[in-house]
């Protein structure tokens, strides 16, 4: 059994080095090599959203020739992004990306990363400040709700009555987006009116019965835009069945990959979201950049390749206005 | 079956010694060790090996009291539920009812026997299957997690005096190694030097016999769920501390793990067999795995992938040689083949 044992223990190893061409070569060229090691993180590991920011990163690495390892969690335990950012510690990378779940619990591990002098870029979802050098920030709440509004605007010709349904009524980064949506509102588009604000706790068929409440009541409602990712099909899908398809028009802010089906039949008009290869190519870019001295604390500007020139907000750098994904280009984009 | 295992003769001492399942796995251990340490520049580092030793810390505390209830032929799903339950109301505790820590603690160890009580009397006193039993307070205790903070509440901003019980180092290893070097020692004393222990093993041979043979079985088997709570509980507390936050998906799987530790360390899953410390090789042998993954630049769904392998390895291994004595025929040579 010894023998069989072993056996085992060869065979998976064996398994091990074939994967692992040559980890030696690799391995040497840390620190204190020319090549930096970057280690991107995301939420979890088979999200089709972070694939498509990997893709990005990848680009970057490659242009940049930085050596990229790329790992989080593939199952649904807190503390697993934790384990492994501790682990890139003791490894000794240069730089740590990470998309943080829990933003306390994966502070502390981030603390300890720069307390051994590894620099810290977060993306995606912030970490505490103190645990990291730069956020790149996908999307300021001022751009997220001017392009919400804007995109809103036009498909109605500026007048009528619209409707948001949003997560809940409490949740913070929504109410901002709100705040900013009817600032918006008031200063550009007078004639157009905001009649109701739905919550449907971030559940699709929730969304759909809200949507169809607020055609009922609203019948001179042309526009709803849903402001959490499940409502955008949700509300699709209560105005096909409503069949006041093109009538009633859907914009909002979710993954182009579930709104597509309603995209092509003309039920969306638009769905708004930035683009996930840029967010991985420009979190990449500053990683790199940030360990070689060229991104230092207090820039106004960031130059981040292909991206060009973009602005950085106190500790934030940003990626820029939202995109528009609409039945022209949907298909371009597979997260 | 099993008993054939202790039972053979003497006088293959050395080679016994040699094909327990123990020394196998702990072969396997070292070549792990041996490997990850010439692919990973800084694996065999004593920073890393403290870093292991942290991050299975809680999931080695509950594969240590996870095996004398599977000795018993039992199984205790709820562990990894019990853990986020306790972890939210330690939190709640010190939190919302403005307790200190240090009673905090007290309480939720308390909760934590409770809990273990709840499945002591089910499975003990009601003689209701465990899998089942277990399997409810698994769904219970993390739905009850789930329900008192709404999904959505975190608690954190700890002191720093707590959390360095999670972060921090104490007398040269990392503080909450400690407990679990405490806790080791403590049940390895009660399997295998305790009557408390031989009576686990009798309970998981045959609970009719132990029953007709004199021995409390239903007090043991209540222990040893009011053990698994209580320890469950003490794993919450060193987890909440080494990430500084407590939340209801705390432990999601860790049950899993801790079973998957027991059997790889030789403890039969239909109870009687096993040692303490084979189930300290098997939390070890995932651990170092886990880590070393990490080092070597593989992907991590490899660490699942090899320790299914390793798992599938060793229970074969088990079965070989009653296999090969099988094909063999009638032959009288008991030796192992080798």
């Amino acid at each position: 059994m010894k023998r069989f044992l072993s056996l085992a223990l060869c065979a998976s190893l064996a398994i091990l080095s074939a994967c692992n061409k040559s980890p030696e070569s690799s391995a040497s060229n840390g620190s204190g090599g020319k090549k930096l090691t970057i280690a991107l993180m995301p939420k979890s590991k088979g999200n089709a959203y972070f694939i498509s920011c990997k893709a990005g990163a990848d680009e970057a690495a490659k242009e940049l020739n930085v050596d990229l390892l790329f790992d989080g969690p593939t199952d649904p335990d807190p503390a697993k992004q934790n384990e492994i950012i501790e682990t890139w510690t003791t490894l000794g990378v240069d730089v740590i990306a990470a998309a943080c779940e829990n933003k306390e619990g994966i502070s502390t591990a981030l603390k300890k990363a720069r307390s051994k002098g590894i620099k810290v870029v977060t993306y995606d979802s912030d970490a505490n400040p103190d645990a990291r050098d730069f956020f790149v920030n996908q999307a300021t709440p001022e751009g997220i709700a001017e392009t919400l509004m804007d995109e809103a605007a036009r498909l109605t010709d500026s007048e009528g009555e619209f409707a948001i349904i949003t997560a809940s009524l409490t949740a913070a980064n929504m109410n901002e987006w709100r705040k900013h949506i009817e600032a918006r509102l008031a200063e550009k588009y007078p004639k157009m009116k905001l009649v109701d604000t739905k919550p449907c706790d971030d559940l699709k068929d929730k969304a759909q019965a809200e949507a169809t409440n607020l055609m009922s009541a609203y019948p001179n409602l042309k526009l709803i835009m849903a402001i959490c990712s499940p409502a955008v099909p949700g509300a699709a899908e209560a105005v096909k069945q409503a069949g006041k398809t093109g009538a009633v028009k859907v914009i909002g802010l979710g993954l182009p990959s579930e709104n597509r089906k309603y995209v092509h039949e003309g039920v969306t008009q638009s769905v708004v979201l930035w683009k996930t290869k840029d967010l991985g190519y420009l979190t990449i870019h500053a990683a790199a950049d940030l360990a070689n001295g060229q991104l230092k604390p207090g820039a106004k500007e960031y130059n981040a390749g292909r991206l060009g020139n973009l602005k950085v907000e106190g500790d934030s750098i940003v990626l820029g206005k939202p995109f528009i994904f609409n039945k022209d280009n949907i298909d371009q984009f597979d997260f | 079956m099993a008993a054939s295992e202790n039972t053979t003769p003497r006088r293959h001492a050395i080679g016994e010694v040699l094909f327990r399942h123990e020394t196998i796995l702990l072969l396997v251990l070292i070549a792990e060790w041996f490997y990850f340490n010439s692919v990973g520049r800084r694996f065999g580092t004593l920073d890393n090996t403290f870093e292991i030793m942290r991050h299975s810390a809680e999931i080695g505390l509950l594969a240590l009291v996870m095996t004398p209830i599977i000795l018993t032929g039992g199984i205790d799903l709820s562990v990894g539920s019990l853990l986020g339950l306790c972890a939210i109301l330690f939190g709640k505790l010190w939190r919302d009812a403005g307790m200190a820590l240090p009673l905090a603690a007290g309480c939720t160890l308390l909760i934590g026997a409770l809990a273990g009580g709840l499945n002591a009397v089910l499975i003990a006193r009601l003689r209701l299957p465990a899998l089942i039993v277990t399997l409810g307070t698994y769904s219970l205790f993390r739905g009850l997690a789930e329900a008192i903070t709404r999904g959505v509440d975190t608690f954190t901003n700890f002191p720093d005096s707590f959390l360095a019980l999670g972060q921090q180092h104490f007398a040269g290893l990392p503080t909450q190694v400690w407990f679990f070097l405490v806790v080791t020692v403590v049940i390895w004393l009660l399997v295998h030097r305790t009557t408390f222990g031989r009576s686990l093993r009798a309970i998981g041979f045959s609970p009719e016999g132990a029953r007709y043979a004199g021995l409390p079985v239903e007090r043991r088997i209540a222990q040893a769920y009011i053990l698994a709570g209580v320890v469950s509980a003490l794993a919450a507390i060193i987890y909440t501390a080494r990430l500084g936050q407590a939340k209801a998906d705390a432990g999601t799987g860790y049950e899993l793990f801790a079973i998957t530790a027991v059997v790889l360390g030789g403890t039969s899953i239909f109870g009687g067999v096993g040692t303490v410390h084979g189930t300290l090789f098997g939390v070890a042998a995932i651990a170092v795995l886990d880590n070393g993954l990490v080092h070597a630049r593989q992907p991590r769904e490899m660490a699942g992938m090899l320790t299914g392998v390793l798992l599938l390895a060793a229970l074969g291994a088990g079965a070989l040689p009653k296999l090969l004595a099988k094909l063999r025929g009638p032959r009288h040579s008991s030796a192992p083949p080798s």
